[in-house]
């Protein structure tokens, strides 16, 4: 029996104001992401948020505002409250692989999940390597093209051909919600 | 207090006191015991057999020092083992040199010094001097090693140098390209490939020896372990150095899928990605099947392939030839295609 979770990488504040132009390409693709994982959630999907958390020695960490930082505890680590809901999971991350090092893997087992849809920023990093990892350990994964985000545009038009080349089903959201909600009834 | 009780390097293991005499005599020796032949003098004098012997450095700086399938110490050695091991020469002796950064945790020396002591005892050469220091947080990343090695040409061992390489003799890889690289990046960036892609770091020079010995007299001609720069580098170097161009099959270069996949979405070549435990070799064509049947029934030669011949023309140029017979340049490769590897 299929069961489904979406997957979201580093939907946070630091992440999401870093410079200007990221700014702009999460504004024009939160409110997208936001309405999809609430008809996900009435669907009964599971949602897990990776947040990335890294050290207070790590040199992303240097010389920012605490809004931009990834440190627990921090302004910037905070999962966007566009996304976020009380039935979710957050899964802190120390790196690109929401696998790498975390307790994904155990929390998807644990709920018996066949599939994985992949979202969130950026699309050529976090969930590129997410995707794959996902795939490796046996994942049926979709990764929603309109549900990705990247700074540069050319950056997640190269990491959606990759993906569907080698370990995902590229849709659009709307396409996953539907062939979700079929596969559900 | 004695060094295991310490638990962690400290400044005071570097400065030629008791701790440092401690370290080394009861911690770094009984670690290394069978294989470490220094007498704690100032050189070591050693007996060869041969009038001709091969020599190498390397340091290693490898970030980080512990990895899937091995650590720093097992890359030092197999380092300097395989650069002796391709000139032809029998590995005979290292050298060791620990540079530690205060604080390395004593428990992570001891597993690194295992590792070196399993690989040299892999490789059949013995540790016959080394050096320790200890330097300031932040002055090392952890470990850097530093290992020089000595091998001989007895019983008549063949030299293998580029000059010997002719028109026509083919080309060998011993195995898949790239792995070593994309291990280690994995590990250090979190990419999700570093339980799927091993490192290759092993030691060869068993494996060389049944290679040259198998083939017949005169039928290698030359061998390269493809570290830094990988295959590309080493290809333009070789097609430099002999003065003729070189054709390769790109189809039939030797590649993990998993590799190819993650080169891919990095964007690089794995044609340039370091390695540690894989070689091309240079032969008669008369020998190839004899090679490839040898190296396919070692451990480390599983993924063998003929890969290209050396061409006639003397422009030294190295071709890649795709399925459909197009033929680019394989560039020399500029710079460093990624940091910190080895």
């Amino acid at each position: 029996m299929k069961k489904y979770a979406v997957i979201t990488n580093d939907l946070q504040f630091a992440a999401a104001h870093k410079h200007k132009e990221r700014r702009r390409a999460v504004a024009k693709f939160l409110p997208k992401q936001g309405e999809f994982l609430k008809k996900m959630r009435t669907l009964g999907v599971s949602i897990i948020h990776l947040q990335l958390v890294v050290s207070e020695s790590d040199p992303r960490s240097k010389g920012i505002s605490d809004e931009l930082k990834f440190t627990e505890g921090s302004k910037g680590v905070r999962i966007l409250e566009d996304v976020l809901a009380k039935s979710d999971i957050v899964v802190k991350k120390p790196k690109d692989s929401g696998f790498f090092n975390t307790n994904l893997e155990d929390v998807l087992k644990k709920l018996q999940i066949t599939d994985v849809i992949i979202t969130g920023m950026q699309t050529q990093i976090c969930v590129q390597t997410t995707a794959a990892d996902a795939y490796f350990r046996g994942y049926k994964v979709l990764v929603p093209s309109d549900g990705v985000v990247s700074t540069r545009k050319k950056d997640t038009k190269r990491a959606l051909e990759w993906m569907a080349g080698y370990c995902a089903t590229v849709m659009t959201l709307e396409e996953i919600f539907n062939y979700v909600k079929e596969n559900l009834h | 207090m004695s060094t295991k009780k310490k638990e962690r390097i400290v400044l005071e293991h570097g400065t030629g006191g008791l701790l440092s005499q401690k370290l080394v005599s009861e911690f770094i020796v009984s670690i290394l015991s069978d294989l470490y032949l220094g007498k704690m003098e100032d050189s070591a004098i050693l007996n060869l057999d041969t009038k001709a012997i091969a020599m190498t450095t390397d340091s290693f700086v490898v970030d980080p020092i512990f990895f899937g399938n091995g650590n720093i110490g097992k890359i030092s050695i197999c380092g300097t083992v395989n650069d002796l091991a391709v000139s032809g020469a029998k590995p005979m002796y290292i050298t060791l040199s620990l540079v530690m950064e205060e604080g390395l945790a004593l428990a992570d020396l001891s597993k690194i010094l295992k590792s070196i002591h399993d690989t040299a005892k892999e490789a059949n050469v013995q540790i016959v001097a080394g050096d320790t220091k200890v330097v300031r947080k932040g002055e090392v990343d952890k470990i850097f090693i530093n290992t020089s090695g000595v091998g001989t040409f007895g019983n008549n061992r063949e030299r293998l140098t580029i000059p010997l390489i002719q028109t026509g003799d083919d080309i060998i890889v011993t195995g898949n390209i790239g792995n070593h690289s994309i291990h280690i990046l994995s590990l250090r960036e979190g990419l999700g490939y570093e339980s799927r892609v091993l490192s290759d770091c092993a030691p060869l020079n068993h494996m060389i020896d049944e290679v040259v010995e198998r083939a017949g007299k005169g039928k290698v001609h030359l061998m390269r372990d493809l570290t830094r720069g990988g295959l590309g580098a080493s290809l333009n170097e070789i097609a430099f150095g002999c003065k003729r161009n070189i054709e390769i099959n790109l189809d039939q270069i030797p590649v993990q899928y998993e590799t190819r996949m993650a080169s891919d979405m990095l964007g690089v070549n794995p044609i340039y990605l370091a390695n540690e435990g894989t070689l091309v070799i240079f032969c008669d064509p008369k020998s190839t099947s004899q090679i490839l049947k040898t190296l396919k029934a070692n451990k480390y030669g599983l993924n063998s392939q003929l890969v290209g011949k050396v061409s006639k023309n003397k422009e030294s140029v190295v071709f890649g030839i795709d399925k459909e017979g197009e033929k680019t340049v394989i560039e020399n490769l500029y710079g460093q295609e990624l940091p910190r590897l080895c």
